[in-house]
């Protein structure tokens, strides 16, 4: 099935601003993550951690609606939905 | 009651009081802020809280300014190089409006000195560079029930929210794992462009604005001109201004 990522600041750099990629039926959100993060050459480095799970740091949103802690391994995609991914920064 | 505005303010803000009105800028001349930080982010923010007529200032760093501070800090010159900053901004900001007064702090943040530095404002402005700092700032600005603007910059990009104790999450609620603090590149634009933001958004609530851009995360990208909005919720959980269940 197909989902809509929108990445922002360096993933927008490094993946592209909006982008629709192909994940399986009831995908979870750790797996659509997975395939951005497959989807060029070193973006493991850029998304994942040592795991192949998410930077903990990154913040993920589905339909614009914050996924954090457990739920970014158990709540299953929908066909269509949007993920979006942007990395907070820290500098001032 | 508020003194009237003399001649001399009347004409220094001759062409931002037909937006405002008299009294608007009567209220941004009673208003205080705390500017945590007077580096990349303290500078823009600075300049423009003091160009606005924010009659009081309080600028706390504990730093001295350094040369490779001057691609972004705008606030100093090659001549201050060695000087501590709040000194330097003090003395800048005084020169460019006399009319206000400029609180200089030389001090880090820390849990023992950061209730009296915000005690008494009526904002407070984020420009430090690392979550623990920032963390300090949100959990006071919490208890106190202040309200903070957050700003970060990292390369080309930055992030803004305005928090309001109380009705939108809090740095706790939208940062839950903080990146790195590590000594990342920045190109004075982008720490121009957020403390822009911050400022526009500190002085737009001062004027009596507490409903424009709640509860969402500002983010501006450099690389391509592009500025977004991502929505942020409250936790419910959250240690610091939910029941804390999520503690830990």
């Amino acid at each position: 099935m197909k989902i809509t990522v929108r990445a922002f600041a360096r993933f927008r750099e490094f993946f592209g601003g909006q982008f629709d990629i192909e994940v399986p039926e009831h995908a979870r959100v750790r797996d659509a993550v997975r395939a951005i993060a497959r989807s060029r050459p070193g973006g493991g480095e850029v998304l994942l951690d040592a795991e192949g799970d998410v930077q903990r740091s990154v913040i993920v949103l589905v339909n614009r609606a914050r996924v954090a802690g457990e739920a970014r391994e158990t709540l299953r995609l929908e066909e269509g939905d949007e993920i979006t991914i942007y990395p907070p920064v820290a500098g001032g | 009651m508020v003194a009237m505005l003399s001649a001399e303010e009347r004409e220094r803000y001759r062409r931002q009081i037909p937006l405002i009105g008299e009294a608007g800028q009567e209220k941004l001349r009673g208003s205080k802020v705390l500017i945590a930080g007077a580096g990349g982010l303290g500078s823009p923010l600075a300049l423009y809280c003091a160009a606005a007529g924010v009659g009081h200032i309080r600028i706390i760093d504990p730093d001295v300014v350094s040369r490779s501070n001057l691609n972004r800090q705008v606030l100093y010159t090659e001549a201050d190089i060695g000087r501590p900053k709040v000194e330097a901004a003090a003395e800048r900001l005084c020169s460019f409006n006399p009319d206000i007064r400029v609180e200089p702090v030389r001090e880090s943040l820390s849990p023992e000195n950061i209730a009296g530095l915000v005690r008494g404002m009526d904002i407070i402005l984020d420009a430090l560079d690392t979550y623990a700092a920032r963390f300090i700032l949100n959990q006071q600005a919490v208890v106190q029930g202040v309200p903070m603007i957050h700003g970060a910059v990292g390369g080309f990009c930055g992030q803004m929210a305005l928090i309001v104790p109380g009705r939108t999450p809090c740095l706790a609620c939208i940062i839950l794992h903080p990146p790195a603090d590590a000594d990342v590149p920045v190109m004075g634009i982008a720490a121009g462009m957020i403390g822009l933001l911050q400022a526009g958004a500190a002085i737009r609530f001062l004027l009596g604005d507490h409903h424009t851009g709640l509860s969402e995360l500002v983010l501006w990208d450099g690389s391509c001109g592009r500025l977004d909005s991502i929505p942020m919720e409250r936790d419910p959980g959250c240690m610091i201004c939910g029941d804390g269940r999520n503690a830990g």
